[in-house]
């Protein structure tokens, strides 16, 4: 048999989600390929969408119209916004799904998608033969496209490794690796390495003592992650907070031998910041205690994540930890907590639009990147599929910058970069963190999205509405005069001046500790109804309009040099001037601009300065050679106007 | 002769001063700087002239290692001199290129033409100040490094020399270094406080992050506080001589500098109404100007308010008032003491002519009595200079005046602003992360210092800086 679609998306995780809807969005013909159609959208790992720099990828990912956002939604059972007691600035939202129904919301937001068609099979081959590229799947099956999206997560040669046994080849807990795959990739020369990644223990939730344990229940469910949406809200389920103490380090330390971790059985890196229960009775031998969140899994099951006690001890050990928890001490484990192990190929071969350099049509996106975490897969979904999908249609590419989203921080970093531990998202990540929040997503990225066509009609109508409402809620703060008898109750509250006379809302909205919503509360008028992260926007950009405007006036700089182009083929060997270090670096990513250099590791600014003048030396000397053979350096530094 | 592909090309400088010394330095840096050194030697120039030693000589330029050669000029083939040659191979060099030192025997006559003829086989004579560019550009010295340089080469006096030297060894820029190092924890407690919300460890609460900042800021305050002592020990301290006509001033200009091995060529640029020289004082760097021109308004009470004498004295840092010591004890009229104290600068008086005063007589306690004739006082008031200027940079050795350039001294007093607004506005309740920015300009300005400028600042740097592509 053999089929034909524009893009072909290899994986149904949430890199390939997001990647198939957003080529299927621009009208691309785009085709699914997953060896398990049941599983597509699969939370293999806890249940949660979101936290704090993770929830604004995942508001970005709704607000380029993708899948994440309204899932997440629809089976959501626990929802807080994290550093609510910060500024609305740095707020994370944060959703526990119900396991089961998060991939069902998926299926349905995917099912709407005319261009979209699912395919059930593991892809073994892919061949890209002038131009035209395709995969071969175990069935004997050949589909052919003009690109293809390879999400293929913890898949490739993935090995489970729970303690005392040898490792067992697995994509994720129960599933087939996808060994085919992966030498076919590096038969075609791209470079591999491995990293290795570990989920702690299920438990059954009614052998759980809750009264031991503090309970922590969700927020008023007024912040959505969709902005386009109105997903019926399930209803809320809370977590629960409890502590490791000195008897499970015991036990930890006991076993230690038994660890695949640390018996020498996995050679790849973990990740520093969600580190194994091995990694921090070690790591941290002064800490009395450890954090343990046991999260639900979902309505209909009693079955609980024990977040923080990730492990590969065999499980009669796992066990045996276990009831040292206050709380767990009649703990039944329903799955045991495992380390997997697998293959990524550093992104520092990609471009910027996830495309491989040396395969021209062969995109990456998720895990296979270096990557960890359900929202930077599917960020990088959305970036690969819709640059599949626009090359196939022939249009130039969609490019977030690091001062539009944390995608663009989260791709450029990969690519310029690269990745030595599974890569997170952190705030800190990002230089201009007050301009990329999640409650300005939409206004920040939707218009971009509607303008290259990735959002359908239903969520072009939305976006509008939601611009609409925003300059509807500024010009509210603008007009409204607030008596002082009804905002000095508020203002004593906030330690700040009375009023003496009526004041203008959005000047006491600059006041500390005075919030918009409080002011509509305290509004005698009728009282406009807003949605409460577009009142967060207004906020930051009245409070801290100095902060927010002095970031946006260094990214405005930061693109002086980004616009400074660097040619693809530039000679960086001749460049004798620039330390050894940097020639190399420089050569291997080859960036495309000025700033994307100055991000290198290994380059100095003194590099930068050096590079800039090589260039302009080479520019010289092609104009005055009259050669073609420079036009592209010379094309490279038109972009600066000359001094 | 172009350097290879791309490349920086060659430059050749005397690095000694023309004409002094019996020895002379001539450098060369760049790609072709071992090319250049090799062609000066005999037979370099394809055995044009037959000659049996020319082979050996030619190839024998081992690395790192001086060696005594022949030279002879590439062109005419005539005997240079015989000099010592040494080659080192970059980056382990001062510039961080290829590098040749040719010593050659000093004069005017010997290094002007071997710099002659290594322009003839390719090199270009230097800029002023290239040496060190490369150095910098090529990340062998950092910004305040390269500053200090200068400093040392131009320095007026032992102290002056002492705090260049110690800025050339790092030591502004290390403590700059340490001042980001703490800048960069500072930040740490600030991504700990943001994206960890639910960890054990609870955030540093926000009183300890301000005082944190606070403490950076008083850091930076002290080795801002620096700064003045150190412009004027690189500078030197501007010390005018004000009076009367005939009140001595010349006599004593005459004997704080002829008694130092002083600089005393008058500097070009000054007023011809004004006499200036520059004298290590106590081992101080000191600017003496002598306002000689006024000596001829006679008669004039308002004498001093003489635009030149003025504009000199409003940018003193010391005033040496000169007096007669014959005249009486209210010699200064009324109009001349206001104006003087109306400076900003201390103001010394001088009771000159101390040879001619009254038999028994005493000078006030707040006077320095001075024979330039005999030469009696003069040590009290080179004293009294030391310590009226550079009190503080005496009294406390400890802190070495390590900021000594205006630029400098912004950089600082921009991260220090920036950290107590940071701290001032967490007190006051204004969030953490939105209070970073103050925190990360900070960190900007030190980098400044050291020329480690973010990525967004270099163009501007190095097309401001380094005049590239003209």
């Amino acid at each position: 048999m053999r089929l034909r679609y524009d893009v072909i998306v290899v994986g149904g995780g949430h890199a390939g989600v997001e990647a198939a809807a957003a080529s299927a969005r621009l009208g691309a013909k785009t085709v699914l390929v997953t060896p398990d159609l049941t599983r597509i959208g699969q939370m293999s790992c806890n249940p949660a969408i979101g936290g704090v720099a993770k929830g604004t990828v995942a508001r970005e990912v709704g607000a380029l119209g993708g899948v994440m956002a309204p899932a997440t939604d629809a089976s959501r059972i626990h929802f807080r916004m994290l550093n609510r007691s910060k500024g609305p600035a740095v707020w994370g939202p944060r959703a526990q799904c119900d396991r089961a129904t998060y991939p069902l919301a998926v299926r349905r937001l995917l099912d709407e998608l005319e261009d979209l068609d699912l395919f059930q099979d593991m892809v073994s081959d892919l061949h890209a033969d002038g131009g035209l590229l395709g995969v071969t799947t175990r069935g004997g099956v050949v589909v052919e496209g003009r690109a293809v999206v390879v999400t293929a997560g913890t898949f490739l040669r993935g090995r489970i490794h729970v303690g005392g046994t040898a490792g067992q080849g697995a994509g994720r807990a129960g599933e087939a690796p996808s060994v085919a795959l992966a030498r076919t990739l590096e038969k075609r020369g791209l470079e591999v390495a491995r990293f290795k990644t570990g989920t702690p223990p299920r438990i059954d939730g009614r052998t759980v003592d809750f009264g031991r344990c503090e309970r922590q229940d969700g927020d008023e469910p007024a912040h959505r992650f969709s902005c386009y949406t109105r997903e019926a809200l399930p209803d809320q389920r809370p977590c629960w907070i409890t502590w490791t103490g000195p008897a499970l380090a015991g036990v930890v330390r006991r076993n230690l031998s038994k660890s695949a971790l640390y018996g020498g059985e996995i050679g790849g890196r973990g990740p520093r910041y969600c580190p194994s229960i091995e990694d921090k009775i070690v790591r941290f031998p002064g800490a009395p205690r450890h954090q343990v969140f046991l999260e639900p899994e979902g309505l209909d099951t009693r079955e609980l994540y024990v977040n923080g006690l990730s492990t590969s001890l065999p499980p009669d050990v796992q066990l045996e930890f276990l009831r040292t928890v206050p709380g767990l001490e009649e703990a039944k484990m329903t799955k045991a907590g495992y380390a997997i192990e697998y293959d990524y190929f550093p992104p520092r071969q990609l471009r910027h639009t996830l495309e491989v350099k040396t395969v021209p049509g062969l995109y990456f996106a998720g895990q296979i990147n270096g990557t960890t975490g359900y929202e930077e897969a599917a960020g990088q979904g959305l970036v690969a599929g819709a640059n599949a999908g626009l090359a196939v249609q022939g249009r130039p590419p969609f490019v977030l910058e690091r001062d539009q989203a944390y995608v663009g921080v989260l791709v450029d970093d990969l690519v310029t970069k690269g990745v030595d531990e599974p890569y997170r998202l952190f705030t800190s990540r990002a230089e201009f963190r007050l301009l990329l929040r999640q409650d300005n997503a939409p206004s920040r990225l939707g218009p971009l999205a509607r303008d290259v066509g990735l959002l359908t009609g239903a969520q072009s109508a939305a976006l509008s509405e939601r611009l609409d409402q925003e300059t509807r809620a500024r010009a509210w703060f603008r007009d409204a005069k607030m008596p002082p008898a009804a905002v000095n109750v508020l203002l004593r509250k906030a330690n700040s001046a009375e009023a003496t006379r009526a004041v203008r809302a959005k000047e006491l909205l600059r006041r500390p500790g005075v919030g918009a919503a409080g002011l509509i509360e305290a509004f005698p008028g009728p009282k406009p109804a807003f949605d409460p992260d577009v009142l967060a926007t207004v906020e930051v950009d009245e409070k801290y309009e100095g902060y927010v405007r002095r970031e946006a006036e260094r990214a405005a700089r930061l693109r002086t040099m980004a616009e400074f182009a660097i040619p693809g083929d530039a000679p960086y060997a001749d460049f004798v001037t620039l330390s050894r270090e940097a020639r190399e670096k420089l050569q291997q990513v080859r960036p495309s601009t000025l700033a994307q250099a100055g991000r290198v590791p290994g380059v100095s600014p003194a590099d930068l300065q050096n590079l800039v003048m090589e260039l302009r030396r080479l520019r010289g000397s092609a104009g005055r050679r009259q050669s073609s053979a420079s036009a592209a350096a010379a094309s490279a530094t038109s972009a600066r106007k000359s001094p | 002769m172009d350097g290879p592909a791309g490349g920086r090309d060659t430059i050749v400088a005397l690095a000694t001063p023309p004409g002094a010394g019996a020895v002379a330095l001539v450098r060369l840096s760049g790609p072709c700087a071992a090319e250049v050194a090799a062609g000066l030697l005999p037979g370099a120039n394809g055995g044009r002239r037959g000659n049996g030693t020319d082979g050996r000589e030619r190839t024998a330029l081992p690395g790192r290692a001086a060696r005594l050669r022949t030279l002879v000029d590439p062109v005419s083939g005539q005997r240079l001199d015989r000099a010592l040659v040494a080659v080192f191979a970059g980056p382990a060099s001062y510039t961080g290129e290829d590098m040749a030192e040719i010593s050659t025997h000093g004069g005017y006559e010997i290094p002007a033409s071997v710099v002659e003829a290594c322009v003839a086989l390719g090199a270009r004579r230097a800029r002023r100040g290239e040496f060190t560019q490369r150095a910098y550009l090529n990340g062998k010295l950092d910004l305040a490094q390269a500053e200090a340089v200068a400093s040392v080469v131009e320095a007026k006096s032992e102290a002056g020399r002492v705090v260049a030297l110690h800025q050339l060894e790092r030591g502004l820029s290390g403590r700059v270094a340490a001042l980001r190092e703490r800048l960069t924890g500072l930040s740490a407690m600030l991504v700990h406080h943001i994206d960890f919300p639910e960890e054990s460890d609870p955030p540093a609460p926000v009183a300890k992050i301000a005082e944190a900042a606070s403490a950076v800021a008083r850091d930076v305050g002290r080795l801002l506080a620096t700064a003045p002592a150190g412009e004027l020990l690189r500078e030197g301290a501007v010390t005018v001589l004000a009076g009367r006509p005939n009140s001595g001033k010349s006599s004593l200009f005459n004997a704080l500098l002829g008694s130092e091995r002083a600089i005393v060529s008058p500097e070009a640029g000054t007023t011809r109404d004004a006499v200036e020289a520059v004298a290590s004082i106590e081992g101080l760097p000191f600017r003496l100007v002598d306002t000689a021109g006024l000596r001829r308004a006679e008669g004039r009470v308002e004498e001093l308010g003489i635009e030149v004498a003025r504009r000199r004295l409003a940018a003193a840092d010391v005033v040496l008032h000169c007096v007669e010591a014959s005249a009486a004890g209210d010699e200064a009229g009324p109009a001349e003491t206001a104006f003087l104290s109306s400076l900003d600068a201390p103001v010394l008086s001088v009771r000159t002519k101390w040879d001619l005063a009254a038999e028994g007589a005493r000078p006030r306690k707040d006077e320095v009595a001075v024979s330039a004739l005999r030469g009696d006082g003069l040590g009290d008031v080179k004293r009294a200079l030391a310590r009226l200027v550079f009190g503080g940079v005496v009294a406390n050795r400890a802190e070495v005046p390590v900021v000594t350039t205006r630029r400098q001294a912004a950089h600082l007093a921009t991260a220090r602003e920036e950290l107590e607004a940071f701290a001032a506005g967490l007190l006051e309740g204004l969030p953490p992360e939105v209070g970073s920015a103050h925190v990360k300009s900070a960190e900007t300005a030190l980098e400044e210092i050291l020329g480690v400028v973010c990525p967004e600042e270099v163009l501007d740097r190095v097309f401001s800086d380094f005049c590239v592509g003209k």
